[in-house]
């Protein structure tokens, strides 16, 4: 019997311990300026929506800000998928008056990013959307293994996606992820300027001649064709339904680099007929090799130049 | 099926009830069905491969048995080798030896069009063809009782535990242990889960939150800064050690649950002060496995024999044909030559060559087992070099420490980052998928150039890293100190309170996702 206590008491410690640990981590996901920290505790009411992913954090907020004076809150993150940003983009409307102006980077339109979905979970509390969401997208995942057609687990009942529920067993994993670091990580400082500011070396600018053709996927193999666009035009709908001014760029590449996308003219060609409306391409518009990070990246000098073209172009209001 | 997948504790929620309420027969019975449950889960095709090497040194090892004619032992012990090891040479090697036939026919200048097959390697044949082939050796040298019950053979080939990436166990050890009904036992099943805690801290938490940073740095090394490949060739070397060591403590605890003993298949390597040192550390069933089968009947350290010679001339002529470096020839010519002129000084320096050569057989053909690529067989290279020049200049070195009166803890620290760094610059060709990839890293690091931590991208995954790897550490330090599970048999305070750890740091570090383990491509 005394053995049955022991492991009673395992499972309250374990279950208390993780309660707690998830209590004192939810606090100081609280007192971050990360920019979801800030978006879900009401404090990113703004006049301009900045939406991409890595790509779109070259929508530097200080210059932005500098040059229209107008107040800035970009939802962009490394890696973000079309879909994520959609939930978040409606997490934003429902929470907060409409901005006048939303600038869409669309090259995010590669990629579905389930990993970096369920790494939202540190703000699943504050909005049953997004934890639904994840939930959705983690049945999705693979197991990590081509599962062979003389497998036995085929003639079983599939067992995978449990990850979207694993924040609601284990509150310590509800912060498991990078978004919860970089959340610490701006905990005592703004992640506003949040930029590149390395300039390309050497090794990459020789690189480039050897460099295979780059292709934007539309991910033919996704269960939809069309997923990531309906996305997209959802993101796009939803602004222009609340009364926002959308527009749709291509942030620049390294002009080397752009050359070797085949597809960029396609692709354009793609979400304009699916959003029905036109997409600012930009993706040569720096030529200064100071002004980026690497191919796919603008550091904070090229953004400037890039963002100051925006606003003569009458792109950015 | 995987250990840190629900399917596999969906499994054992089945399975354990059923083990303990079972028994004799009925237990062994559902043993190997379990096992081959658990192996079948991928592809069960591949079940008749471990059936039919279960079926050929079952019926090999009574026959043996009952035979006394020595011609007729050596025929039936080659009938088990070229079943086992013609399996392991069609699923594993085929390719390979084509590839390298038809490398050496255009090394002297002829065509050829041979055909490679689309093969899919079986999980963990290089595992269980080694422990069934340990079975029959070890009965031909009747140094073990033939097991005559099929289904206790049986189970112990396919025990699913370590059926597919180890320990190798052997069945000297383990078979007696089939001999009698385990029951249920509270210490076994506590120590027992304390090491599968730790192992899945190892796998989830350690080696797959590493394992995305060292798999950009060996995608494109050229895009990345020194710096960031020396963090990335570390965290390998730390993840291969948790993915591997993992998969062991999780089947050796497992085992342990179930009421069996498994030898222990690492012992902090990286700790180690010399290679064999390292040795005696890093895949102990492995190494051992290859010292009594493989090194001692070579000659060991008192001898050579026709293998000797004849595995070190054949990897000679394949270096020569792979790289087509001619002059690698003439080294060679100048090498034996040495040797020749060496071995005639006395009987002393001809047994200390025929260790050389034993030491390089037996590690070359351990980085051959790991795969079908010659960046493994480098691998092995390095580390039978690495033996040899310890035996050369080890003495020279203490010699040289102690003359300048080193404090004895500086002297352990050097040692053990001079075996830690030439380890982990092996560790570079084990895991890159050519030499090209390998030499990038290995150019790329020595370059300097942004060997500096503002050059590391993705820091976030760094820290991370970094955090687990001081706690696997000073866990592991902890432990060599005085054996932790013991302590928590001892001490249900310390049971209760490093288990609720575990169980958090599992949750907060983990990457879940069911990652596959490295070793089972082996």
């Amino acid at each position: 019997m005394k053995k049955v206590y022991w492991i009673i008491a395992l499972l309250l410690l374990t279950f208390i311990g993780d309660r707690l640990g998830g209590r004192i981590l939810k606090s100081q996901l609280e007192k971050s300026q990360f920019r979801y920290t800030r978006m879900y505790t009401g404090q990113a009411q703004s006049d301009i929506l900045l939406v991409g992913n890595s790509r779109g954090l070259i929508f530097y907020e200080p210059h932005i800000e500098k040059i229209t004076g107008k107040k800035t809150f970009n939802l962009s993150y490394n890696g973000m998928s079309v879909d994520l940003m959609n939930e978040l983009v409606h997490d934003y409307y429902d929470r907060y008056s409409p901005p006048a102006q939303m600038i869409v980077d669309v090259t995010m339109c590669d990629r579905i990013n389930d990993q970096l979905t369920i790494g939202f979970n540190s703000y699943s509390t504050y909005s049953e959307n997004l934890e639904d969401f994840i939930i959705e997208r983690a049945e999705n995942m693979s197991d990590g293994a081509k599962v062979s057609k003389y497998a036995l687990s085929r003639y079983f009942p599939s067992l995978k996606g449990n990850m979207g529920h694993g924040a609601k067993f284990s509150h310590l994993f509800r912060y498991n992820s990078e978004i919860f670091q970089r959340a610490m990580f701006y905990r005592t400082k703004t992640d506003k300027d949040w930029l590149l500011d390395r300039v390309i070396n050497q090794n990459m600018i020789d690189a480039v001649v050897d460099l295979d053709t780059y292709f934007i996927d539309l991910k033919p193999d996704t269960t939809d064709l069309n997923y990531l666009l309906e996305n997209l035009k959802d993101i796009v709908d939803t602004a222009k339904e609340k009364g926002t001014d959308v527009q749709l760029v291509i942030n620049p590449y390294y002009p080397p680099f752009a050359k070797t996308i085949t597809n960029l003219s396609a692709f354009k060609a793609e979400v304009e007929s699916f959003t029905g409306m036109k997409v600012n391409d930009y993706s040569s518009a720096v030529t200064d090799v100071k002004g980026f990070g690497d191919y796919q990246h603008l550091n904070k000098y090229g953004a400037k130049i890039y963002l100051d073209k925006l606003r003569s172009d009458g792109i950015l209001k | 099926m995987i250990f840190n997948s629900v399917a596999f504790f969906a499994f054992i929620a089945v399975f354990l009830p059923l083990y303990f309420n079972l028994k004799g027969k009925a237990r062994l019975i559902l043993c190997l069905v379990g096992s081959y449950f658990f192996y079948g889960w991928w592809d069960w095709r591949f079940l008749s491969l471990v059936l039919t090497s279960t079926l050929i040194d079952y019926f090999v090892g009574l026959e043996l048995d009952k035979s006394e004619d020595a011609k007729k032992r050596k025929r039936l012990l080659i009938l088990s080798m070229v079943v086992n090891l013609g399996f392991l040479a069609f699923f594993k090697y085929f390719n390979f030896f084509i590839g390298s036939f038809m490398d050496m026919l255009t090394g002297f200048g002829m065509e050829s069009s041979f055909h490679t097959l689309k093969i899919i390697l079986p999980v963990g044949i290089s595992f269980y063809t080694f422990q069934s082939m340990s079975y029959t050796i070890d009965v031909y040298y009747k140094k073990i009782k033939v097991e005559r019950d099929f289904i206790r053979f049986s189970t112990f080939i396919s025990f699913f535990p370590q059926l597919v990436a180890g320990p190798i166990v052997r069945a000297a050890d383990f078979l007696p242990q089939f001999q009698k009904d385990r029951e249920f036992n509270w210490d076994r099943t506590i120590a027992g889960t304390g090491q599968i805690l730790w192992g899945f801290f190892k796998k989830v938490a350690v080696a797959d939150s590493l394992a995305p940073f060292v798999d950009q740095c060996f995608m494109a090394p050229d895009t990345f800064s020194s710096m960031h490949l020396l963090i990335g060739v570390i965290f390998w070397s730390f993840q291969i050690y948790c993915d591997f060591s993992g998969y062991s403590d999780i089947a050796i605890g497992l085992a342990r649950v179930l009421g069996y003993d498994f030898p222990d298949n690492f012992k902090t390597p990286y700790v180690s002060k010399n290679f064999s040192d390292f040795w005696a550390r890093w895949h102990i069933s492995l190494s051992s496995w290859l010292r009594d089968y493989l090194y001692i009947p070579l000659g060991g350290s008192r001898g050579g024999s026709f293998g000797s010679y004849f595995f070190i001339l054949l990897f000679m002529v394949l270096a020569v044909v792979v790289t087509g470096w001619w002059w690698l020839i003439g080294v060679f010519v100048a090498l034996i030559a040495y040797a020749w002129y060496y071995m005639r000084q006395g009987e002393k320096n001809k047994i200390k060559m025929y260790t050389y050569m034993n030491n390089m057989v037996t590690m070359l053909l351990g980085g051959l087992w790991h795969g079908a690529s010659y960046t493994y067989i480098f691998w092995g290279f390095l580390h039978g070099g690495y033996l040899i020049i310890q035996r050369l200049a080890g003495p020279i070195w203490n010699k040289m420490l102690d003359a300048i009166r080193t404090p004895l803890f500086i002297q352990n620290a050097l040692a053990i980052a001079m075996v830690y760094f030439a380890t982990c610059l092996a560790w570079i060709y084990f895991r890159a998928p050519n030499f090209e990839i390998a030499s990038d890293v290995i150019t790329g690091i020595a370059s300097l150039e942004g060997f500096n931590f503002g050059s590391v991208i993705n820091k976030f995954i760094v820290l991370k890293g970094v955090i687990v790897i001081v706690i696997l550490q000073l866990v592991e330090l902890l432990n060599l100190r005085s054996p932790l599970y013991k302590v928590t048999i001892k001490n249900p305070y310390f049971r209760v309170v490093s288990f609720a750890i575990l169980l958090w740091l599992i949750a907060f570090f983990g990457t879940f996702g069911s990652n596959s383990f490295i070793y089972f491509q082996f």
